[in-house]
């Protein structure tokens, strides 16, 4: 592995060489690379050179990192290598700290500077210099790698695919934007927490419950209300949130709620009640309110399964008001897949005759409210569609009334049913999952908390105790997020082979059979922690880590179960007991099982304040580098080197910083 | 042992058949009798496929071991020793012809199968033949010059194994030209049908008028022979059960394609109504399938079209990193080209009476802004606009030379419109896509920049040459056909065109065509299917029955999952059965009934009036069939099930 990053930092420092032609040849308007915080013009004119300065600028960490993980491994090689990673270090110093304060400075000309500052939503702007943890360096140990041998020329062309993906997903982290989002809770209360661009409402609501150790239902949701228009909605899963919050304007009123909604995936709850109920209704009677189980998945088969998505035929006469007058006009609506139809004056309602009223494209549905008294609607059950960036009152803005809730909520579904198509349907099925995985999570809460005590001795003895339920829900946990990680970065995935096997020639054999070489990530974060006191990077998490050690931030903790969340324990147990756990698993081949660590030196803060640990938290990651010490008895001689190494670390970084 | 003299004629048509008369008895097997005739006929060929016809039972004598008793055979038997299988022409579901072999002694369900095979269609179990309607006859042969018929009679399968791949097509079509063309022609899309034509065509004008087709339907549990086919026949191959299982664009090329043009054609005649809005999405999804099979793009289909992008950014990359020349990195990561142009501006606005007026007008990445002068470029604009999310219209009229683009774009305080005007083809097709491109955030920079501008350009010469269409798609071949011929009227329904002109049609087809634009041949054709297949009155089969207890004529619609009851005049519809509540279904042949039993003691019964009531019978248990796909897995197809579903006992 920290082959691997070499190769990438020379590529970089080539790079590096040539943007110092650069600068230089640029002339007057270059600064002297170490001064600190010069005018940032000179950077504004590219886009690329910047993210070049952030990605660089990553990589000093970690390469850092690297060498740290290396040293672990082996005490006597890594004398040897500080000393080199200091000549190292110091020939990059002087570009770092020109680098690193670049960045700050370019913050806002990188127009990731969040507008949003006062009311609703406040956004601070992110300046953290270390991007995130960076979904491909953080590769835990790789899975095992493919037996087949590599013939010489495929291995190097492998290797180099690989650096250039390495290096292109780190040009691309780079410019990961984040906000920091203010969340309002049920109970009037609020959370802060940092979204990234790649975030979907879905991963937000993760951290959420993480957060707030919410039990977990399909109900939660993320919610947007505009107080001036009076309108809201519910986040799709798979919605960005960044993307949606930017459409924002700076001083918004508009807030973001988490709370439960029924209306989320009432269709998939119920599917009678929007595909049947129509018919049922002509009836006179409502037969169709209650249906087995096996009927409503048959339904949802049926309608969410096919080729295509079968839109409910909802149709019916509903109140829209007129433009920019306060009076409201009664037509006859249809629904269809392409679009909301109206019957015009004098026709059928035969396909052929049907007026288009508005196609889903370009707009959101939302709910409106109390528009009986702003706008004299006939009724309270309201919704409207407007594209997503309007923010002021305008005729572009659709305002429909229904003459009942329940006509209501079948409209709004039906148009979310037309809009997003199988993606809803998806959405709900990851949802249950995730409540199924959580649920598995609670049953198991009770032995949580013991098992968050997590002193070392103690640890052992509670976490051997009950190793049946511990097994098969961390192996759950572990394959989802390998499913996701398989779907989120392809790439990585076509990359662990080669690493493992880039990594078998350079470090001698008994190198990896001694150490159980860690995966370089957690170093990462620790870095970033140091940095970084407002807040916590962890929220950046990115759910695609296909590590088994790293997926902790991921399931919710639920229930009493605090902080240190089960797997971590798992890890602890020491290798007898464990009947394979995902760790193993995943590192069969090349990476044994991480025998239990020391006692972590940051362990005593963590049990004891989990939930606000924005500041407490950081010191987890370290705490997991240690994890591929010996035993724990043996561990004291290597700790307190290891001590001393990431205080010599954090220095080094304070002086960069 | 009693013998006597029993008839037997020989050959494949009746013409030509030449009579041997053979000493049998009543114990003869039906072995020993065709050996008997082989013998007597003295003529060496391949008598494997001849079998024995009864004329007067209408039956085959298939099962050799089976003496003449048994099955009841006596002197006055006309038996026929005929090939079981015959050639027959095939419409096929885009309207073109193919004579193929197809067996005449085994059950239609079988037969199809067979056929499927050969064209490598899978799930034959939705398709099914009708018999070709007869009227069209007398006016035909004048008007219609000579059409190509596809030849495949010679193609011969093993049994049982899968064909093989040769050259991206089965196997047995890559034997000879002719078979390839005949892969060509039913993998890829054919051109849109001359509009003059296709308004000659027979269109459905009324709902009872929809449930003329399905009388045709064949029986899928007798034999060709049984329904009175005759060799030479024109038989149709449609899909009848609108229930499409695991469609994949890289198993089912020739599927896909039937389909689509199975779909086409449903819309083009009428058999399925769209709104306006939905016409001219299909309309662009069609001028867009063609231009793509026109211009040769095979459809491999890949779908790794987002691996191919990430290679194609690491080759960049590469590139990137190895090249030598910093300046040459830098220009590369930074630039980003910019149009930057003097055009006219039209702000529509209330009260406003002016028109379009000149400004300077720069467009750099997904912002576009405007000057009074070239000079003030460096200055404020007057107005600066974010393309990201903003609808894009096009207002062009090529023989008017007016090249306006109509942006619609968001703010926060609702849409601003804005119209430019640019001056020639060539400026628009630039300034368009790039607008395009930023209301996806996409830059100019982006790859797909230059075939967006040649789209657009293709497209305007569309226009130029649209409208005349006196030429017809006759011949697809030369680039030069693709896509100047085409008429936009060769693309809607009739009454489309009645209602719109080739120049108002053509920039709505346009306007839609851009959301459609960037799909491969196959992504495409399973848009347009599923576009179909969103349809409201999607996948029903229409009938005319007489409810029990009712007097007039109603309408019963079979969809796949359910059965409705439509009023014939009106065409409201009155009540839904799912099947899904179905309990069970009889029918009692003698007075043409059936009868269907659902949850809750819900008892329908009703006699059938536009077709027999076999066809009916039919739909109702082969849908029933197809649900039970999806838990079964698998290609292998129970076929005794459907059979028995959909038999009677007549079939027994």
């Amino acid at each position: 592995m920290e082959q691997t990053c070499e190769d990438i930092d020379q590529m970089f420092s080539n790079l590096l060489g040539e943007m110092d032609l650069l600068t230089q040849s640029l002339g007057v308007e270059t600064l002297p690379p170490p001064m600190p915080d010069p005018p940032h013009t000179e950077f504004n004119y590219s886009v690329g050179f910047k993210d070049l300065n952030e990605s660089l600028n990553a990589l000093e960490d970690n390469d850092l990192d690297a060498l740290m993980a290396d040293l672990v491994a082996d005490i006597s090689e890594a004398e040897q290598r500080t000393i080199q990673a200091q000549k190292q270090a110091s020939q990059h110093q002087p570009n770092t700290a020109s680098q690193s304060s670049s960045f700050l400075g370019n913050g806002a000309s990188l127009g990731y500077k969040a507008n949003f500052t006062s009311t609703g939503i406040s956004l601070y702007e992110d300046e953290l210099p270390p991007p995130p943890a960076d979904p491909v360096l953080d590769l835990p140990p790789p899975p095992p790698p493919p037996p087949e041998p590599l013939t010489q020329e495929e291995e190097e062309a492998q290797a180099k695919a690989d650096k250039i993906k390495l290096a292109l997903e780190k040009l691309k982290e780079a410019k990961v934007k984040k906000l920091v989002v203010k969340v309002h809770m049920n109970d009037n209360s609020t959370k802060s927490l940092m979204v990234d661009e790649r975030q979907l409402a879905r991963d937000v609501l993760d951290n959420l419950f993480e957060k707030t150790h919410f039990d977990y239902n399909l109900d939660w949701c993320l919610y947007e209300i505009y107080p001036e228009l009076q309108i809201e909605r519910i986040f799709e899963d798979h919605e960005n949130v960044v993307e949606i919050l930017s459409n924002w304007t700076r001083d918004t009123e508009n807030k973001l709620l988490f709370l439960e909604k029924d209306e989320k995936y009432a269709v998939f709850k119920n599917p009678q009640n929007f595909y049947l109920a129509n018919k049922g209704k002509k009836e006179g009677k409502e037969t169709n309110e209650k249906m087995n189980a096996k009927n409503k998945e048959f339904l949802l088969e049926e309608s969410f399964c096919g080729t295509s998505v079968i839109v409910p035929e909802i149709e019916g006469a509903l109140y829209l008001k007129e433009d920019g007058k306060k009076s409201w006009k009664r037509r006859y609506f249809l629904l269809r897949a392409s679009g909301i139809y109206y019957v015009p004056k004098g026709k059928t309602k035969t396909s052929r005759d049907l007026a288009c009223f508005i196609q889903f494209e370009n707009v959101n549905i939302y709910y409106g409210t109390q528009y009986r008294m702003k706008y004299k609607a006939p009724t309270d059950h309201c919704f409207v569609l407007k594209h997503p960036q309007i923010q002021k009152e305008s005729q572009y803005i659709k305002h429909l009334c229904c003459d009942d809730a329940r006509a209501l909520n079948q409209w709004v579904t039906g148009i979310r049913i037309a809009k997003y198509g199988k993606t809803l349907y998806d959405n709900y099925q990851k949802a249950l999952s995730r409540a199924g995985l959580a649920s598995r999570w609670s049953s198991l809460g009770t032995v949580d908390p013991a098992a968050a005590a997590q002193t070392p001795s103690k640890g052992h003895t509670v976490s051997t105790v009950q190793p049946n339920g511990q097994i098969s829900q961390p192996t759950h946990s572990v394959s989802r997020i390998f499913q996701e990680a398989q779907s989120h970065v392809e790439a990585t995935k076509d990359k662990k082979p080669a690493i493992s096997s880039y990594d078998a020639p350079a470090p001698p054999a008994n190198n990896l059979k001694k150490s159980h070489l860690p995966p370089p990530p957690p170093q990462r974060r620790s870095s970033d922690v140091n940095s970084v006191s407002l807040m916590s990077p962890k929220p950046i998490m990115i759910p695609s880590k296909p590590s088994p050690q790293d997926d902790f931030p991921l399931p919710p903790p639920m229930g009493e179960a605090e902080l240190p969340p089960p797997p971590p324990d798992c890890n602890e147990e020491p290798p007898n007991f464990v009947p394979p756990p995902p760790p193993t698993v995943s590192s069969a081949d090349d990476f044994p099982l991480p025998p239990p660590p020391p006692p972590p030196p940051f362990q005593s803060t963590e049990p004891s304040k989990p939930p606000p640990a924005i500041t407490k938290k950081p010191p987890m990651p370290p705490k997991r580098l240690e994890n591929p010490g010996p035993a724990p008895g043996g561990a004291s001689g290597e700790q307190d080197f290891m001590s001393d190494l990431m205080k010599a670390l954090q220095k080094k970084r304070g002086n960069l910083s | 042992m009693a013998t006597w003299e029993l008839q037997v004629f020989v050959g494949d048509q009746e013409a030509q058949e030449e009579s041997v008369t053979l000493r049998v008895s009543g114990e003869s097997h039906i072995g020993g009798v065709i050996l008997k005739i082989v013998e007597e006929i003295k003529r060496k060929q391949d008598w494997s496929d001849h079998a024995l016809w009864w004329e007067q039972k209408k039956m085959w004598l298939l099962q050799t071991h089976w003496t003449l008793d048994k099955y009841g055979i006596l002197a006055d038997a006309r038996l026929h020793f005929g090939p079981q299988h015959r050639p027959v022409t095939l419409r096929l579901p885009n309207r073109r012809a193919l004579r193929l072999r197809a067996s005449f002694s085994q059950p239609l369900f079988r037969t199809v199968a067979a056929i499927c095979r050969v064209l490598s269609i899978r799930h034959p179990e939705e398709l099914s033949l009708l018999r070709a309607p007869d009227k069209k006859e007398k006016k035909k042969k004048d008007k219609e010059p000579e059409e190509e018929v596809f030849d495949l009679t010679k193609v011969v399968l093993a049994a049982g194994v899968a064909p093989a791949q040769f050259r991206g097509m089965p196997a047995h079509f890559s034997d000879s030209p002719e078979t390839e063309a005949c892969y060509r022609m039913l993998s890829l899309p054919q051109p849109p049908p001359d509009p003059a034509q296709l308004l000659r065509l027979p269109r459905p004008g009324s709902l009872a008028d929809k449930t003329h087709l399905h009388s045709r339907w064949l029986d899928s549990s007798r034999c060709l022979m049984q329904q009175g086919v005759k060799p030479e026949d024109t038989l149709w191959l449609r899909f009848k059960y609108y229930s499409f299982f695991d469609l994949d664009p890289k198993a089912d090329p020739v599927r896909l394609t039937q389909l689509y043009e199975q779909a086409r054609w449903d819309l083009l005649l009428e058999e399925i109504d769209c709104t306006e809005e939905e016409m001219m999405v299909f309309a662009a999804l069609q001028y867009h399938i063609n231009k793509l099979a026109l211009s040769g793009e095979q459809d491999d289909a890949a779908g790794g079209s987002g691996l191919d992008d990430l290679d194609a950014a690491l080759n960049n990359l590469e590139v990137k990193l190895a090249g030598s020349a910093s300046t040459d990195m830098l220009d590369s990561l930074t630039a980003i080209p910019e149009l930057k142009d003097h055009l006219r501006i039209f702000r529509p606005r209330k009260l406003t009476l002016k028109g379009y007026r000149q400004y300077w007008v720069v467009f750099k990445e997904t912002t576009l802004s405007y000057y009074k002068t070239q000079e003030e470029a460096p200055g404020d604009p007057i107005q600066q606009l974010h393309l990201k999310g903003c609808e894009v219209v096009p207002d062009v009229n090529v023989s008017g030379q007016k090249f306006c683009i109509k942006l619609l774009v968001p703010s926060p305080e609702g849409m601003s419109e804005l119209y430019l005007r640019c001056q020639d083809e060539q400026q628009y097709a630039q300034w368009m896509a790039g607008c395009r491109l930023a209301s996806k955030g996409r830059t100019m920079a982006d790859s797909s920049y230059q075939s967006e501008v040649q789209g657009i350009l293709a497209f305007l010469s569309l226009q130029r040459t649209g409208g005349g269409g006196g030429t017809g798609p006759a011949n697809p071949q030369g680039p030069e056909a693709s896509g100047e011929v085409l008429n936009p009227h060769g693309l809607v329904a009739p009454r489309f065109q009645r209602k719109l002109k080739a120049k108002q049609l053509t920039p709505r087809i346009l306007e839609a065509h851009q959301n459609v634009a960037q799909l491969s041949l196959s992504e495409a054709k399973l848009r347009f299917i599923q576009a179909w297949q969103s349809l409201p009155d999607f996948g029903i089969s229409y009938f005319i029955v007489r409810f029990k207890g009712s007097r007039r004529d109603e309408v019963l619609g079979i969809a796949n999952n359910r059965l409705i009851r439509i009023d014939l005049a009106v065409g409201d519809v009155v009540k839904t059965w799912r099947f899904s509540n179905m309990r069970q279904w009889n029918v009692n042949w003698d007075i043409r009934q059936v009868a269907i039993e659902f949850d809750e003691h819900i008892n329908v019964a009703f006699s059938c009036v536009s077709a027999g009531c076999r066809v009916l019978h039919e739909y109702i248990g082969g849908y029933i069939f197809l649900s039970t796909r999806e838990r079964a897995r698998g290609e292998d197809l129970d076929e005794d099930l459907f059979l028995q579903l959909t038999g009677g006992h007549e079939a027994f």
